[in-house]
């Protein structure tokens, strides 16, 4: 059942040929670039269309993107300066609410350091130093009492400005950590004093990790100078000099794009976090904004397909229609030319007809006077030997007759002998006069000077004899019809190079009107009153001249005359 | 000898046509006189009294057809018969139109075209012959 489907498919659209891939015709060559045109005049639209949303609707997605990205950062920022605030503010409320000489006591020290260790998840230790630089108490895993922190920026910095959030280092157990400070001053200026707490980086990557990225993105914490704080995927470890994207400086969460040679585009979003030195950076180059036009992308490229399908399919069932619209014009119109065509042959064969019929009656008719006179004196006398000379007189009449009725019937032979092209080697100059005697005698009765100026030295030419001289036949008719009385119509050969000869004939008739003249090979124009002309000797002559690899044309002045050239090669080649 | 011998004007462009029909006709009693062209004929016409013209159609200087209406304008009575190798049915229709007797082919047989001019000349008689009573009336 399948099979008889498919074939059954196969046969009509071979008998259909809706995309004119089937033949070389001309129809189907016409159908092929309607098709091609009407199909690309409708689909460009759609295509350009397509295009700038598909950009827009990327540049939006884009944006958007770019706005999540930045509020991203700028709420893990916040919860950063939230965590290092709420550190930085229990340091501030122990030396609020304990004296320098109570937290000076280890004992009381290690009491605070505990109960802060178990609120605030990282803390590593808890220290208070004096305003030289002395650490006079410690709380924590090392044994730290007494080291002398005066030659360190953060003490100097925390004197200065009364807390400080320190950059990463490494410090004793070889881990990145940093170090936060609040100064206190001593009651009446005496000086000051410092509690400082270590907190350990693994507690603030935590923060910095909840950015919602992708395996190829990155973020991390850089300080001022381009020191990495935090461990990355792809830009080193902590403590490592940051080196790709250039340090920012502005303190605005600010989202860039850029391109990098090593990984294509990427974007950059950074902000600075309060109170430190630190920046906030994400490195995207998961560009997950493409990812969403894929799905559009998809969508489009289906809508665009099926829009040209159906777009060919039905602009392939128009230009069906139209090009068999024209075909069967073109069948109509071609069956019409061949009828006339036929019509003007068979006019021209019946001018021949009645031309020849002139010419072999008027004969025959001197043959049955000149035989009946004979009779006539026989029937009327018995004397043969007295009739002998003018039995011979007569018989000699009647053999010029039929000499005349013969010369007439071979002529007639040579000139319709064939309807194809045939090659015949020939004399041009003779080919002429025998078309002329043909109608000589009308020429004569009309009173027309007929000028014969034949080139002696042409040379013999090599096409259709018959056709070429139907042609002439025809031209030389149309002069008759276009001269009046005592007209004169010339014809002429010449050679025009090697290859080619000349043939003019000219008259001094009424000429052809300029409006007129653009028409005459047209078929079915005809400037001779209704009835007298089929408009098809002139296109059916063009026809044979340019089968025969000639040209014609024609130039004519009202009330001057008319000059029809026809070239015509000395030897027809086949196209 | 028939004395009411009919006078017959053979008017062709074909001199051994002519002659040789005009021989054969003047041998059945028919006084025949050739002649070449239209010219010619109407001057014949005008110095001798003819009953019959036969007359050829294309012929160089005057066509038939000019000199039949000519002949029919001046000399009514005269009954002309066209005997022509190119006649057309065109053309015959014209010739009646003008006032010819009858119209013949090229060849025609003897018989046949004697006794079309001897149809021809009996219908000048008549005509003839009534215009006269009718004068005789008249007086």
């Amino acid at each position: 059942m399948k099979n008889i489907t498919i074939s059954n498919f196969k046969e009509w659209f071979i008998s259909h040929d809706l995309f004119g891939l089937l033949g070389s015709d001309k129809y189907k060559s016409l159908k092929r670039r309607i098709v091609i045109l009407e199909v690309a005049l409708s689909i460009l639209p759609l295509l350009i269309v397509v295009t700038i949303s598909y950009f827009w609707f990327q540049q939006i997605l884009k944006d958007d993107y770019r706005n999540q990205l930045k509020w991203d950062i700028e709420s893990t920022k916040q919860s950063i300066e939230a965590f290092l605030d709420e550190r930085l503010s229990f340091l501030r409320f122990l030396t609020l609410s304990y004296t320098y000489e109570e937290l000076s006591d280890y004992k009381k020290l290690s009491k605070v350091f505990y109960a802060f260790k178990r609120e605030f998840p990282g803390i590593v230790d808890i220290g208070i130093i004096d305003d030289n630089g002395i650490q006079i108490a410690y709380a924590g895993p090392y044994k730290l009492t007494g080291v002398d922190y005066s030659n360190q920026n953060w003490f100097n910095e925390v004197a200065i400005r009364s807390s400080n959030i320190s950059d990463v280092y490494m410090g004793y157990r070889k881990i990145p950590h940093f170090s936060i400070a609040v100064k206190k001053e001593l009651p009446e200026k005496e000086g000051f004093w410092i509690i400082r707490a270590t907190i350990d980086m693994e507690t603030l990557k935590k923060y910095v990790y909840n950015l919602n990225i992708g395996e190829k993105d990155d973020n991390f914490i850089i300080n001022k100078d381009g020191v990495l704080q935090t461990d990355t995927r792809f830009h080193g470890k902590a403590l490592d000099k940051y080196i790709e994207t250039p340090v920012p400086s502005n303190e605005q969460t600010v989202v860039k794009e850029s391109s990098i040679k090593t990984h294509g585009h990427e974007i950059c979003g950074y902000s600075l976090i309060k109170n430190t030195n630190w920046f906030l950076i994400a490195v995207i180059r998961s560009t997950p904004y493409a990812r969403i036009p894929g799905i559009f992308r998809n969508e489009l490229f289906f809508i665009i397909i099926l829009s040209i399908i159906l777009n060919t399919f039905i602009t392939t069932l128009i230009a069906q229609a139209i090009v068999n619209k024209i075909k069967q014009t073109d069948m109509e119109r071609e069956e019409a030319i061949a009828s006339c065509e036929h019509a003007g042959k068979m006019a021209s064969i019946g001018r021949l007809a009645s031309g020849v019929a002139h010419e072999i009656n008027n004969p025959l008719a001197i043959i049955n006077e000149k035989a009946g006179l004979m009779k006539d004196i026989l029937e009327s006398s018995d004397d043969l030997q007295k009739n002998k000379y003018k039995f011979l007189s007569l018989l000699n009449g009647i053999f010029d007759s039929i000499t005349r009725a013969r010369t007439i019937t071979h002529r007639l032979l040579g000139f319709s002998r064939r309807m194809d092209l045939s090659h015949d080697l020939f004399d041009l100059n003779e080919a002429i006069k025998e078309v002329v005697s043909f109608i000589e005698k009308e020429i004569q009765f009309r009173n027309i000077n007929l000028i014969l100026d034949l080139t002696p030295e042409l040379p013999r030419i090599e096409t259709d004899k018959g056709q070429l001289q139907q042609v002439i036949l025809n031209i030389i008719n149309n002069a008759i019809d276009a001269v009046e009385e005592d007209g004169r119509i010339e014809v002429i050969t010449k050679i025009v190079d090697n290859n080619r000869i000349r043939i003019l004939i000219s008259d001094n008739g009424i000429g052809i009107p300029k409006d007129k003249i653009k028409h005459i090979f047209e078929p079915f124009y005809t400037t001779k009153e209704k009835g007298k002309g089929t408009g098809l000797g002139l296109s059916i002559s063009y026809g044979i001249i340019q089968k025969l690899g000639g040209n014609i044309a024609v130039e004519s002045e009202v009330g001057k005359g008319t000059t029809f050239m026809i070239d015509i090669p000395v030897k027809y080649e086949a196209v | 000898m028939n004395t009411n011998e009919i006078k017959l004007l053979v008017v062709d462009d074909e001199v051994a046509f002519a002659n040789t029909l005009s021989q054969r006709l003047n041998m059945r009693n028919i006084k025949a006189v050739p002649v070449y062209d239209g010219e010619q004929a109407l001057s014949k016409l005008k110095e001798s009294i003819i009953d019959v013209v036969l007359l050829d159609l294309k012929m160089p200087g005057m066509h038939g057809l000019d000199v039949l209406k000519k002949i029919k304008s001046m000399y009514p009575d005269v009954q002309v018969i066209i005997l022509t190798a190119h006649g057309t049915d065109k053309d015959e229709e014209e010739a009646r139109l003008l006032g010819g007797f009858d119209f013949l082919k090229k060849p025609a047989d003897i018989d046949n075209l004697e006794q079309k001019i001897r149809k021809a000349y009996k219908e000048k008689s008549n005509i003839e012959r009534i215009k006269t009573e009718a004068e005789d009336n008249n007086k």
